[in-house]
């Protein structure tokens, strides 16, 4: 029981992070029907970013705002400068999604051997602000330190920031009817080619945030061929789908779904078999629901 | 829509262009060294692979970022066969089509319930997961994997004929046979309704079409020749271990497809010439410029990658269409 309270607790924090990975490929979905592969580059980059500073300033509490920024900045610059035309040249054949993916994986692989070439064989490394030793229960340590209550706390307080930006102002509501209706949208007065660079901008903040907080949970140190950031790209991305693509709500369902059924496994199954499983849940979900567990039928939501 | 063929072109003319190329191949094996050998296999490989994944999504219009863990279902299906029945290596072939091909079925059963990003997000898990469960299984060999042993050349073929150039001669016959059969599969009438499917789902059912059924058909026929590649790929290696299966190499794949142009068999040659060439151009510059190993372990991806953007960008539809409609205007 004490064992199985103790992977619960691992997979929460486990699967928030593959939450906040899931936000940032949902919304970038949700304003320009892009899969975003890059939104792994950026999660990089941004980590990459976030570590020269606490290596400059010593604060985690100013290099994880300073990461944010940079993400917003990086994944702007690439809706404007690569997807906004490329998709513009494509026309509004909806069906066509094969080449923007494959455009994004293409920059991701430039970010990726732009940071190798910059960074080499060096590390970045991302100390814990706080001690990651479980707090004490009962004479027993558990598996909730404070580093990841705060883990936790980051990822609910962004969280309930997305939910006031969409339900509460004025950006929130042009960027769901921008992605409901762009044409309508349009002749309503709202700029749609900066309310979608928005949506990606805030993209890039949340993987940012996700990309630090997967490597602060885990060695605390970053490379750029960091299997971690393949991990929460791809975790990431099933949680979306597993969601419904579409939804925010789906999107923390599906990642706090994978995330407590994967570390289930991992504990009293073997590590070899979580990749598998990530696979076969994802089949048993969209086989029972084949627009995930938030979707709707051939449809669109706001 | 869709690949505009000229009609002047026969079949006939075709087939003289595919004897050609063969042609070509064999005399080229006889001058190439060893190395050179080795990368005419691998090429052949290529071939294979992306054809398969231009079938699947430039005709039937299915996404597939999962075609390597296919190619490992061949792989290891063609070393299990050689291992326990030791059969000749045209077996092992077979049977590594066979079961890709059923295992595609399967695939392309739940598939064809779903599209786009949700397709996507499936066989982007598939690639990452299957190759997994190859540590479960001990007669899978984990992690060192099994051998494939495909055997000398025969000796009629004489003292002097080498490893690789028979591995060569062997893949390139294979690419030639299945391209062959594959455009000929897209000409049918399912290539035509696979082609009918992926441009107007309502109206390819209202010409009577079965929705289901054409997609999961034509996944099975690509998992079918992504399996053969597969087979290939662990004749020229000698080997099959899931390390030899990354998720890189799905993205090779479709990366290969995008740079041949995903809509048109024809420019096949092009994606997997460019996978194989540019990592040895790659090192050739970075030798040249500077001894940076930094720089020599940096540079195929950023070429692939940058290339990769500009196909996007500049031609979409391929080299092959963008090569046509300047010359049809």
């Amino acid at each position: 029981m004490f064992e199985f309270v103790n992977t619960l607790l691992i997979g929460i924090t486990a699967g928030s992070i593959y939450s906040l990975m899931a936000i940032a490929i949902v919304l970038v979905w949700r304003s320009t029907r892009v899969v975003n592969f890059a939104a792994g580059g950026i999660a990089l980059a941004s980590t990459f970013v976030g570590s020269t500073i606490l290596e400059i300033t010593g604060s985690f509490w100013i290099a994880l705002p300073v990461a944010m920024l940079a993400g917003a900045a990086l994944s702007a610059f690439i809706e404007y400068f690569f997807l906004r035309p490329l998709l513009k040249r494509s026309g509004d054949k909806n069906q066509e999604i094969f080449l923007p993916i494959i455009a994004t994986l293409g920059i991701l692989g430039i970010m990726k051997a732009v940071l190798h070439f910059i960074y080499g064989e060096k590390i970045g490394v991302l100390s814990p602000p706080l001690s990651d030793k479980g707090f004490i229960v009962s004479g027993e340590s558990i598996a909730l330190s404070p580093l990841r209550l705060l883990i936790l706390g980051i990822v609910l307080l962004l969280m309930i920031a997305l939910t006031l930006i969409f339900q509460r102002t004025n950006i929130g509501l042009s960027l769901r009817a921008a992605s409901f209706a762009p044409e309508i949208s349009r002749l309503s007065g709202i700029r749609v080619d900066l309310v979608r660079t928005v949506g990606w901008a805030i993209s890039g903040a949340a993987g940012a945030t996700a990309g630090i907080l997967q490597t602060v949970n885990g060695s605390g140190a970053v490379t750029p061929e960091a299997f971690e950031f393949s991990l929460l790209l791809v975790f990431g991305f099933v949680a979306a789908v597993i969601g419904g693509i579409e939804s925010l709500v789906g999107a923390v369902v599906g990642g706090l779904t994978l995330g407590i059924i994967l570390a289930i496994i991992l504990m009293y199954l073997g590590s070899s078999l979580v990749f598998f499983a990530a696979f076969l849940i994802l089949i048993l979900v969209l086989l029972l629901r084949p627009n995930g567990i938030i979707g709707v039928k051939g449809g669109r939501r706001a | 829509m869709g690949a505009v063929h000229s009609r002047h072109i026969t079949n006939k003319h075709r087939f003289i262009g595919f004897v050609l190329i063969g042609l070509v191949v064999y005399i080229l094996s006889n001058i190439v060294d060893e190395w050179r050998a080795y990368q005419g296999a691998t090429v052949a490989v290529f071939v294979v692979a992306i054809a398969s994944v231009i079938l699947l999504t430039g005709y039937s219009g299915q996404i597939s970022l999962g075609h390597g863990a296919l190619l490992a279902v061949g792989a290891y299906t063609a070393a299990l066969t050689q291992i326990y029945f030791s059969a000749p290596i045209w077996i092992c072939f077979v049977a590594a089509v066979l079961s890709t091909a059923l295992f595609g079925a399967i695939l392309g059963a739940a598939a064809a319930r779903l599209s786009g990003p949700y397709l996507a997000g499936t066989t982007l898990a598939l690639a990452v997961g299957l190759l997994s469960i190859a540590n479960q299984f001990s007669i899978l060999g984990g992690e060192q994997g099994i051998t494939f042993d495909a055997g000398w050349p025969p000796l009629s073929l004489g003292e002097t004929f080498t490893q690789y150039k028979w591995f060569l001669w062997i893949a390139t016959l294979t690419a030639l046979i299945s391209l062959w059969w594959i455009q000929n599969i897209l000409r049918s009438r399912y290539g035509r309704s696979w082609r009918a499917v992926k441009s107007n789902e309502v109206a390819a059912e209202l010409v009577g079409i079965h929705l289901g059924r054409s997609k999961v058909l034509a996944f099975t026929v690509s998992a079918g020749i992504a399996g053969l590649a597969g087979a290939l790929l662990a004749m020229t290696v000698n080997n099959v271990s899931p390390s030899a299966f990354p998720l890189a190499l799905s993205f090779s794949i479709a990366t290969g497809a995008v740079l041949s142009g995903v809509n048109t068999l024809g420019g096949v040659m092009i994606g997997s010439l460019a996978l194989v060439a540019i990592p040895l151009i790659a090192t050739s510059i970075s030798d040249r410029w500077s001894g940076s190993e930094n720089l020599a372990t940096v540079l195929p991806d950023f070429i692939v990658s940058a290339l990769l953007i500009l196909t996007v960008f500049i031609a979409p539809k391929g080299p092959i269409e963008k090569h046509r409609s300047r010359h049809s205007k």
